[in-house]
Parts: C-alpha cells; sequence; structure tokens
C-alpha cells in the first residue's frame, strides 16, 4: 500500500481566476453553414525547434485540438506541452494582425495601422534612399532569421535575389561550436544514435527538460545506462542512473581525464583508433604529458576521482557507448574544444558510423529549386568573422558582428534591418548594446507573430501567420531513419496575417525595379549588359526580378518537386499522412502506441563511407589556439565568496521567448524565479519568493528566489524566456526577469558563438 | 459497454505537462491552476545537501480521479446528481449539480475542482464527452505522453492491454486501506 498526499497544485503562484480558455473565448467569426465539417489535417508542429508531427483536428475552420502523428519516426507519436499548446499560439488575442507602421518613438509601441501596400511602399522608398546613398552596396541591409522552416528560402531572398552578405542567425548564440567540432573532428556532423546506445553521459543537456525528438523520447524508453552531469540537478538528473554534481564550465577536465584514463590504461578500441585516427600520437602524447588524470579531475570538478575511473571504465566496457554532444551548446571559452573532446571519446570508443554512436545515416537529399542570382559588384562581403578562426559561412557571429556596427568598426555602414522569427532584443548577451544597435538603423522591418520585444523597435511590423496556417516546403528529417514531412496548412491566416513566401512576392515586385534603377546607376557590367541585351532582357535574364521564386504558391512547387523528384504516392502520403518514409506501411506497435519505424535491420547505423578522426587542428595551431583539447588555469571554477555563476536553462513549459505569451503555457509557469542553493540562501536570510537584485557588471535585474538544495552552492540558474519588456505582450508582460539583461556578452574565437555561462553574480535581498 | 480503468507505469514520468496540457485544450478546462482534471504531483522530495542528493525518494505520481468502484462521492451527494454510466466511469447529471460540494468533500483523492464555467464540480470522466463519444478508446492525455505510461482501457476485456500489463505487473492502488476500489492502477 502507497500512501500520497493528495494536496492539490497550490504550490503554483497565483491562480488566473479571471483567465478564460483562449480558444472558447475567441472572437473570430464565421459564417457557419448547417452541418459541421470535421477535418483531421497532418501538420508539423513549430512551437519549439523540433518538427514534430500532429494531426489538427478542425471543426468548422476552426482548430478545436492538437493530437500527436504516429507515422513520423522523429517525434515518436507524442507532443510535449508546446505542443498540444500550439492552438493558443494559433488564437493569441496579442498575434499581430495588421501591418504597422511606427509613428512614436522606437520602442515606444506607438504604431498606425497600414495597408500591406502601403507598409511595402514604406520600405521601398527607405531601402531605395539607403542604397542609393550606398552606392548599390547591398550588404548594408542585414537581415536574419532564427531557427526554423522557410530560413533558407528568405536567405534566397534577401542574399541570392536582394544580394546582402549579412546573414546571421541563431547558430552562433547556440550550437555553431557543437557542429562545427563535430564537422572538423570527423567531416561530418552526424547524428547521435540515442534510442542504440547502452551507457549515455549527458554533460550539462537537460534533455526531460528541454526535450529534442527523438533524443528525449528515446532516453525514456531505451533501457541504456543514463550518466548526467550538471551543476544543477534537473530532472534529467533526477531521472539518470548516476547523477555526478560538479563545478560549473568544468565538463572539459571530466573529458579530459577519460581519455587520459583510456589512453593510460588502453581501454579505448585500438583496432578503431589504429583504422580511423589521424594524429592519434599528438593527442596520445598531449594526454598523458599533461597528466589529466582522475585525481586532477576531480580537483577542478569536485566529482571523485573514483567515480570519473568508474565511469570511464564503465563507458569503454559497454557495447553501444554514447557521449552526448549537447545540442544549445557554448557556455564558455572553452566550448569548442569541449565539444571535440565529447567527439573524441566517441571516437576512441569506436561509437562512430555505428549503432549507439555519432552516426552518418542516410538522409533524403531533396533537390533545390533553382533561381536566377542576380550579380552585384558593388555588394561587400561579411564582416563579422574577422578575427574568427572559422565561424559559420551561413549565419555568422552576433555578438561580433554587433560589436563592429555599434562602435563603427565595420568596413560600411549597415543602414537596415530585416528580423524574421528572431527575437534579438532577448535572444542574445547584453540587450542593451542590441537596441543601441537597432537605434542606428535607418529602416528596421520585424516579421512576426508577436509583438515580440523585437518587433517594438521595428519602423515597419509585418504580420506573418502562424504554422498552422500555412504549407511549407517539404523537408527531410534524420538520418538513422530518415523520412520527409510537410507542413500542410491547417486553417488559413487570420486576420491580415500572410505566410513569408507572399510577403516577399508582394515586396518582391514592390522593389525590383526601383532596386535595379540603382544597380544600373552604378554597375558598369550591368550597364555594358544594358548596351548589348537590352533593358527588358538584362533585367529578367539578370535575374533582378526579386519575386521569381514566388510567382508559384507552396503548394504548387511543393506538388511539382515531391512530384519531380519522389513520385505521386510519397506526395499523397505527404498530403494525408504528413510524412513518408519506405516501412510507412509496416510501422509496428510494440506498446501502448508506442511504434517500430525502420526495422531494426533497415536502419542506417553503418553507411559505407570514407572518414578520418582529427585529433589535430592545425589552423588552430597557425591562428595561436590550442589544436587539440587542453585545460587552461583560467577555466579553473573560481570565485570571491560573495558571488555566484549564473547559468541558465529551459523550463519545459517555455521556449526561448516565443511561446512566452501563450496562455496555457503561462498557466504552468507564469514567471522565471531564481534556484539559490538553500544552505547559502539560509545564511543570507533569503527565503522562498523573496525579492533579490541579481548584478553582474552589465545590468541588475529583480527576481524571486527559490532556494534549493538541487543547485551547486556558488551557482545561480535561472530559465530563459521571462522578462519580456513589450507592453503588447499583455500575459508575459511584467512577468519574471531577463536573463540576457545581465549575461556579459563574450565570445570564443573559434565559432565566434556567444558564451552564455561565464558571468559572475553579486545578489543583494531587496 | 466496457470497464474503463488505467494504469499508470509511473516511474516513467518526467514532469513534462503534456498530459495535463492535452487535458484542458480536450475538455475545454479553465485555465487556472487550481482547475484541472488531472495533475503531477512530487511526491517525497531530493534529500541530503548538494554534493550528495538522495533522488530516490521523490517520484512525479499521475493524479486524476481514481474511478472508485466504492464512490464516496456518489454516496455523498445530496441530489443524486452522480451515477455510474454504461463505461464504469462515475459521471455527473450536470442539471442535478447545485454544488452542495459534498462530493468534493467526500472524494479522498481531492480528484474534483469547481467548474465555474457550467456550475459543477467536474473530474476527469476518461475524455466520456470527446473521444469515447466519438467511439475511439483513448484519452487526450495518454494519446500524447511522450513516456506512454498510461494503459487505459476495458478491465473486462481480458485481451486488452491493460489487462495483460496488470496481469503481468505488481502495482498498488491509492489509499487503498479506504476500500473504494480505485480502477487506477500504479505499475511497480
Amino acid at each position: 500500500m502507497k500512501r500520497i498526499e493528495t494536496s492539490r497544485r497550490k504550490f503554483l503562484q497565483g491562480s488566473v481566476a479571471l483567465c478564460v480558455y483562449a480558444t472558447s473565448s475567441f472572437s473570430f467569426t464565421k459564417q457557419k453553414s448547417s452541418r459541421s465539417t470535421f477535418e483531421n489535417i497532418p501538420y508539423l508542429c513549430n512551437m519549439c525547434r523540433n518538427k514534430c508531427a500532429g494531426f489538427a483536428q478542425v471543426i468548422d475552420n476552426k482548430v478545436e485540438k492538437l493530437n500527436p502523428n504516429k507515422y513520423f519516426p522523429k517525434s515518436r507519436n507524442m507532443l510535449c506541452p508546446k505542443g498540444n499548446a500550439g492552438i493558443d499560439a494559433l488564437y493569441d488575442k496579442d498575434r499581430l494582425k495588421y501591418p504597422l507602421l511606427r509613428i512614436g518613438k522606437r520602442g515606444d509601441g506607438r504604431y498606425k495601422r497600414v495597408t500591406w501596400d502601403e507598409a511595402n511602399e514604406y520600405i521601398k522608398d527607405k531601402l531605395v534612399k539607403i542604397i542609393d546613398e550606398e552606392k548599390d552596396n547591398r550588404s548594408t541591409i542585414a537581415y536574419c532569421n532564427g531557427e526554423g522552416f522557410n530560413k533558407d528560402e528568405y536567405i534566397k531572398f534577401f542574399g541570392s535575389k536582394v544580394g546582402s552578405s549579412n546573414f546571421l542567425d541563431e547558430g552562433s548564440i547556440c550550437l555553431n561550436t557543437k557542429l562545427g567540432a563535430t564537422q572538423l573532428t570527423l567531416g561530418d556532423i552526424g547524428e547521435m544514435d540515442v534510442s542504440g546506445s547502452d551507457y549515455l553521459i549527458i554533460s550539462g543537456a537537460n534533455r526531460y527538460e528541454s526535450l529534442i525528438t527523438p533524443d528525449s523520447v528515446d532516453m525514456i524508453h531505451s533501457k541504456q545506462k543514463l550518466i548526467v552531469l550538471d551543476p544543477r540537478c534537473s530532472v534529467t538528473a533526477l531521472k539518470a542512473d548516476e547523477y555526478l554534481p560538479l563545478n560549473p564550465g568544468t565538463d572539459l577536465a571530466f573529458c579530459l581525464s577519460m581519455i587520459y584514463i583510456s589512453i593510460k590504461e588502453k581501454l579505448y578500441n585500438e583496432k578503431y583508433v589504429k583504422n580511423y585516427f589521424k594524429d592519434f600520437d599528438k593527442l596520445e602524447k598531449h594526454i598523458l604529458k599533461h597528466n589529466y588524470t582522475a585525481k586532477w579531475a576531480e580537483s577542478k570538478t569536485h566529482i571523485p576521482s573514483k567515480k570519473i575511473e568508474q565511469i570511464t571504465k564503465e563507458f569503454f566496457s559497454a557495447q553501444n557507448p554514447l557521449y552526448y554532444l549537447g545540442r544549445r551548446s557554448v557556455w564558455a571559452q572553452n566550448d569548442f574544444q569541449l565539444r571535440r573532446a565529447m567527439v573524441l571519446i566517441n571516437a576512441l570508443a569506436g561509437s562512430v558510423n555505428k549503432k549507439g554512436g555519432i552516426i552518418f545515416g542516410q538522409p533524403f537529399i531533396i533537390q533545390d529549386e533553382e533561381i536566377n542570382e542576380p550579380f552585384y559588384n558593388a555588394s561587400a562581403g561579411r564582416f563579422d568573422l574577422d578575427g574568427i578562426v572559422y565561424g559559420s559561412q551561413k549565419g555568422g557571429s552576433w555578438l561580433n558582428f554587433r560589436e563592429k556596427v555599434i562602435n563603427k568598426m565595420s568596413p560600411y555602414p549597415i543602414r537596415s534591418m530585416f528580423i524574421r522569427k528572431h527575437n534579438i532584443m532577448q535572444n542574445m548577451p547584453n540587450i542593451s548594446k542590441t537596441k543601441k544597435m537597432l537605434n542606428m538603423m535607418d529602416l528596421v522591418v520585424v516579421f512576426d507573430t508577436m509583438p515580440s520585444d523585437t518587433a517594438m523597435m521595428a519602423d515597419v511590423i509585418l504580420p506573418e501567420c502562424t504554422y498552422l496556417e500555412r504549407e511549407d516546403m517539404v523537408v527531410s528529417f534524420n538520418r538513422l531513419e530518415p523520412s520527409l514531412a510537410l507542413r500542410n496548412k491547417v486553417v488559413e491566416p487570420l486576420y491580415e496575417s500572410k505566410s513569408m513566401q507572399d510577403i516577399l512576392k508582394d515586396l518582391g515586385k514592390k522593389l525590383s525595379k526601383p532596386l535595379f534603377e540603382i544597380s544600373l546607376k552604378y554597375d558598369e557590367d550591368l550597364q555594358d549588359s544594358i548596351k548589348e541585351f537590352g533593358l527588358e532582357n538584362s533585367f529578367i535574364d539578370g535575374g533582378y526580378d526579386l519575386a521569381e521564386l514566388y510567382k508559384n504558391n507552396v503548394s504548387m512547387r511543393n506538388k511539382k518537386l515531391i512530384f519531380k523528384q519522389f513520385g505521386e504516392d510519397i506526395y499523397n502520403s505527404l498530403k494525408t499522412k504528413g510524412v513518408w518514409h519506405p516501412y510507412i506501411d509496416q510501422e509496428k506497435e510494440l506498446y501502448n502506441n508506442y511504434y517500430e519505424y525502420y526495422p531494426k535491420e533497415k536502419r542506417y547505423y553503418t553507411v559505407d563511407r570514407k572518414y578520418k578522426v582529427n585529433c589535430y587542428l592545425s589552423k588552430l595551431k597557425k591562428y595561436g589556439f590550442d589544436p587539440m583539447p587542453t585545460w587552461h588555469s583560467n577555466y579553473d571554477f573560481s570565485l570571491t565568496d560573495d558571488s555566484f555563476r549564473l547559468i541558465t536553462g529551459r523550463y519545459i513549459t517555455s521556449t526561448q521567448t516565443a511561446s512566452t505569451n501563450n496562455s496555457m503555457l503561462r498557466d504552468f509557469k507564469e514567471q522565471n524565479n531564481v534556484w539559490i542553493n538553500d544552505k547559502v540562501a539560509d545564511k543570507l536570510n533569503i527565503k522562498e519568493d523573496d525579492y533579490i537584485v541579481l548584478s553582474s557588471s552589465i545590468n541588475s535585474i529583480v527576481i524571486q528566489a527559490y532556494p534549493t538544495n538541487k543547485i551547486a552552492p556558488q551557482v545561480l540558474w535561472l530559465a530563459h524566456g521571462f522578462g519580456t519588456s513589450s507592453e503588447e505582450l499583455t500575459n508575459a508582460y511584467g512577468k519574471g526577469a531577463s536573463d540576457n539583461l545581465i549575461i556579459e556578452d563574450r565570445f570564443e574565437k573559434i565559432y565566434g558563438c556567444a558564451t552564455m555561462h561565464e558571468t559572475n553574480i553579486t545578489i543583494r535581498k531587496l | 459497454m466496457a470497464n474503463y480503468g488505467m494504469a499508470f507505469d509511473y516511474k516513467l514520468c518526467i514532469n513534462c505537462h503534456a498530459c495535463e496540457v492535452a487535458c484542458k485544450e480536450e475538455n475545454g478546462i479553465d485555465l487556472g491552476a487550481k482547475n484541472h482534471r488531472l495533475w503531477i504531483q512530487e511526491d517525497g522530495k531530493v534529500e541530503g545537501d548538494f554534493w550528495n542528493l538522495d533522488r530516490n525518494k521523490m517520484n512525479f505520481m499521475q493524479m486524476q480521479c481514481q474511478e472508485c468502484q466504492d464512490a464516496p462521492c456518489l454516496k455523498a451527494c445530496p441530489n443524486g446528481a452522480i451515477y455510474i454510466d454504461n463505461n464504469r466511469i462515475v459521471r455527473l447529471y450536470k442539471e442535478r449539480c447545485d454544488l452542495t460540494l459534498a462530493c468534493m468533500k467526500a472524494c479522498p483523492y481531492e480528484a474534483r475542482y469547481i467548474d465555474e464555467k457550467n456550475h459543477i464540480t467536474d473530474k476527469c470522466i476518461f475524455c466520456a464527452d470527446t473521444r469515447l463519444s466519438r467511439g475511439e478508446v483513448t484519452t487526450a492525455c495518454q494519446i500524447t505522453c511522450p513516456s506512454k505510461l498510461r494503459y487505459f482501457g476495458d478491465l473486462d476485456d481480458k485481451e486488452s492491454e491493460i489487462s495483460i500489463v496488470l496481469k503481468e505487473r505488481t502495482y498498488f492502488t491509492l489509499k487503498s486501506e479506504l476500500g473504494t476500489k480505485p480502477k487506477l492502477f500504479y505499475l511497480e
């Protein structure tokens, strides 16, 4: 017999008595036919980066319920709380409904409603002036887009067609070090096979509160031994077979010690190392020379040396061990080499291109549609990778970019920004600098679904429809169990919102000729071409029709593309099931709505591939950085007695700031609070819900305290996604505090990524 | 006609709240922490100091109406508003409820709340008004759960997955000493 105290969720702060159920209060009027229509439409979620598949239950053109889609190998027939709350994103009363033009000062939130044509006309007039003054240097326009579908289409417009070199995305504030480290070490970014691993070490990542599909789901359903290292006892740590609490930023010391022990005691897979490693001798010499023993690692990490030895031995004797590489990475200056060390540990165990390891697999390749790209002689190159060893040529380095712009160190001025699905006023450290950057612009245009903090800095706000109101281009997913999936349109766009493609089509039509005229004025090659081929031919053949890609709507483009490359049956599967993979008709229910997708023998655990494991990166050496993972004394975790290291994370019910206003999700977690070690809080007389001030070198925030034994004594943790400053987000405004107000803006120099966990904080009770 | 029950592989719960959101969306439950047909409750706590935590004393428990076969709420209602339906689910004649709250006081599991929109005491009814009425033998919480820890089905059908699971594994019920005979089972 078991006793459970059944006290209600009274511990949740405050009840939201006045809130009404969002969908039932929704007042969008529609003529009802006498008979209700009931549809089940397959779609792909967009509440976070995962793109899980679901079916939307639609009655009379209103979305009533979102349910999981059993056909998608990636999301394994589940929808998380955010996915379930997608209805409240669609019917959020605060959504952007019409194009808006700023009438007040930037940031004061005063806008007037305009027509789409008026908005586009305004953008055209401003851009013509800017680009003319910059003598056709299109790179004076910077454009950015956070994670999600359509990013590449957006790049095609502003990059390929309009001609700017300055694209920025979330990579440099998220995971580029991890991608780069895997690519440079193995020649591929790979994919981690969590489902096939029998021994899994997760260092810092929090797969049970920040869900990644299929990894999180596979962890629940697989029987592997799970080891979690974290300075905070997260839910992932709670559920682990072994939890190793450690000092923040010292994971690299743990990894180096694992490498040391494996080499010293010859635990590594000798056959694999012999066949695949390049410069193993250099690695061996380097690791042994530095004497990264378990005792040494204990002094850095606070993990007992015996435990480090035990874990290392278990890892290297497991059949299919996996050291999880993380997702959002970039905590500290050493992050690139931390991720490299993780890759090398997997490789030393032979866990590459093999079940349970880092696999290469065989993704479906979708051929790109061809577009005609104009060439602009005056368009200058990007500058944000100056001083960065590798960096992403695609998404650049946000902090380096912003620093150069605000200090007027860029080789040419950035005068305009087009911002889509990227809340830059909340998503990167030191918000005051982002504000300063936007205030320097002659034109800021924001595409969004919600009046975010960033939208409130725009001159023109263009209301985009949500993911449930549009079809997107077909996407290929995963490598081990590859599939195709399609986001079908569930309902028509509400209000005057439009899909990105429709927005760019009209904007392209408006801009094409006037911008062409400017090129004509400055570009001698174009002038020559006109002499030879005539004006109209030069315009068309030169690719200056900016709306070219969007002549056909997405639905028609998908049909043409999928028919041509994959055939009609696959197209039909994508339209009716949202998904296609070769074994979709043979899916087997293993138990309780949990399915097997690819039969085990058909999964791409191992593929025929020539590759090397690169231990030594000589380019790094050339630029004065460590060619191999190395510990430096400035990585040591040492703080003065009265200060704390700030680390950040997520609640399972929020995704950055995109879901911050969602009424359903706010019902679970209305605001963030700061985790502080209970004994430390006791000493400082800080009690639960006391207001405390957190101060870094750049700013302060006020936040309520949550004293707990589940966090290390000199560490503070708070969830990202709160403390919004836009008053238009009426559910979110004034609730909780924003981490990026106080996180100091530093970036590492290998990939130009913001190092999010290096800020020291002092605290004061209010 | 069935005898519906639910079994929880409760140790697999990661407290993600998907079940709670799915339930609220499916059944149109008002927002607010006190309004819910189901909730996840932390049972026990993590003890010790940070470097030596004992994590084994804490579990996430799935809480909702236990579908008692001898339901105290049914006996307590002065208006005879509570009945057992064809699928052996404890239900409410909404028009007979005048919020005496006797059922709420009688329920040892605190499974009911006041539905202010409809002026009734509401609780989990296994999605009887939505999914079951459409002929689907699923509940919103069960189908969405990432852990797939909720087994739902007909206890009288020996071939049903829940019957098989209950035959193969050991389980407990909550507050079994009260003799309410819950039809919700927690799998060990």
